[in-house]
């Protein structure tokens, strides 16, 4: 995003809006610290701006810039997937598609949220960990799919190291016998990095909206603490359209 | 959307707030589900939902748009984003849910012992639950938790805690009341699930114990 010098009247209203704190006043105008920048575009969809003063930059869609845009701003669909928003349909949509079946257990490691966001080099720190712990293959319709150089190895694209997202999901799906050790992976990979994650697991319950005792004492026994709030698939979704049938 | 998981504040506020999602599957009932969508937000829209959002307009209840906007906006495959307030209304629009049968899933967010109760009362039996493990790595950097409580309703991280400061600042110093104050710090939310209910409710309590400089 950029702040036009020429018509800025440095009110400094659009400066609490920005997420991250990237607008800042400098000689009396509001300007926009590219570096820092997530291109998320709140500053300009919150219209604020008393001269619309605020733009998109004109270089935001072009590569690796465009990373920032497409993993920060919620209206951009990414270029390549088609898909908007960061991650799968993963267990919103599981009684229609069977992602995740009994048995296996569906994992989500949301770099960056909440709030701070997160450089690809960082990223990668995880992403090699977490190959060398043996998760080569992720979600294939995941657009983090897109910035992965090497599976094997959890390399990222060597040019998007400058780049940084607010999130991106990484999402994959392991048995329940291998989730206490990818749980422990990402454990000891949060140690690395020098911002935030948010870790999510989920799996298909059991009668009475219980949740599968196996799943419930891996979480504990790796030291991690569940909080009281989950997202539940309610199981009324279906593949065939009886209505229209 | 698994953001939705990572919700904070007092236990109990989220104990009466459910987020409700409709998520039509890609290649399994994508097609045709527009008309079915629109019938889904015809009937929240009666249910007086805190926050609503369909993903063909990205533009939240508090965003300046209509509620024909919102239903002429919606085609194949948009998804519905909602914030209902209260244990009843979430179980009669479950009700309803059920009896239009429209076989899109449906996802609710919320603490999971009201959830369970919920569904044991409508005789419903839930298929999956994504659990949220935490926030890991620099902890130490976030914005504080008073301001987490605002900033994570929504989860794709578009509210500010700067701007959480700022209409504290404004209510403080008289410019705003406390709804005026949560519909401002709504507005950025784009998928529609900041609850401007609960923003009054922590508001209150929060904005005593802030000072500022009136300069």
């Amino acid at each position: 995003m950029l702040i036009r010098k020429d018509l800025c009247v440095g009110c400094g209203r659009c400066q609490p809006y920005c997420p991250v704190g990237a607008i800042h006043f400098e000689e009396l105008k509001s300007i926009v610290d590219q570096e820092v920048c997530y291109e998320c575009g709140t500053c300009l969809r919150s219209e604020i701006c008393p001269v619309e003063a605020i733009e998109e930059s004109p270089y935001v869609y072009e590569y690796p810039r465009a990373l920032r845009k497409f993993f920060s701003d919620p209206n951009a669909t990414h270029a390549l997937t088609g898909i908007a928003g960061r991650g799968t349909e993963e267990s919103k949509t599981n009684d229609v598609i069977n992602r995740v079946v009994p048995g296996e257990v569906g994992v989500a490691i949301e770099f960056g949220r909440p709030t701070l966001g997160m450089d690809l080099t960082n990223i990668q720190k995880v992403t090699r960990a977490m190959a060398k712990a043996g998760i080569t293959e992720i979600e294939p319709e995941n657009p983090f799919n897109d910035v992965i150089q090497n599976h094997t190895t959890g390399d990222l694209k060597p040019e998007l190291m400058g780049e940084k997202v607010l999130s991106a999901i990484m999402e994959f799906k392991v048995k329940r016998d291998q989730l206490g050790h990818v749980l422990r992976t990402i454990k000891q990979a949060a140690r690395e990095v020098d911002s935030v994650f948010v870790v999510d697991v989920y799996t298909r319950l059991e009668p009475g909206l219980t949740v599968p005792k196996e799943v419930i004492e891996v979480i504990e026994a790796e030291g991690y603490t569940r909080r009281p709030n989950a997202k539940i698939n309610m199981g009324l979704g279906r593949a065939n359209k009886r209505k229209d049938a | 959307m698994t953001h939705s998981l990572h919700r904070e504040g007092p236990l109990d506020l989220l104990n009466r707030e459910y987020v409700l999602f409709v998520y039509p599957a890609r290649g399994f009932n994508y097609d045709g589900s527009g008309p079915k969508a629109k019938r889904l937000v015809e009937m929240l829209f009666q249910q007086g939902p805190a926050n609503l959002l369909v993903t063909t307009l990205r533009r939240n209840m508090y965003s300046g748009i209509s509620q024909e906007e919102i239903l002429n906006s919606i085609k194949d495959g948009a998804k519905i984003f909602c914030v209902l307030e209260d244990r009843e209304k979430i179980k009669d629009t479950l009700v309803k849910i059920k009896e239009m049968d429209e076989g899109i899933s449906i996802v609710i967010s919320g603490v999971i012992d009201r959830v369970r109760e919920v569904s044991a009362e409508l005789g419903l039996n839930p298929h999956t639950v994504n659990l949220s493990l935490g926030i890991h790595g620099r902890t130490d950097r976030l914005p504080p938790a008073d301001l987490r409580q605002f900033t994570t309703m929504c989860g794709h991280g578009m509210v500010s805690p700067w701007l959480i400061r700022d209409v504290i600042r404004r209510v403080k110093t008289g410019k705003l009341d406390l709804r005026e104050a949560s519909l401002i710090a709504a507005a950025p939310c784009t998928c529609g699930i900041f609850n401007p209910c609960r923003s009054v409710e922590m508001l209150k309590d929060l904005v005593p114990l802030y000072t500022v400089n009136r300069l």
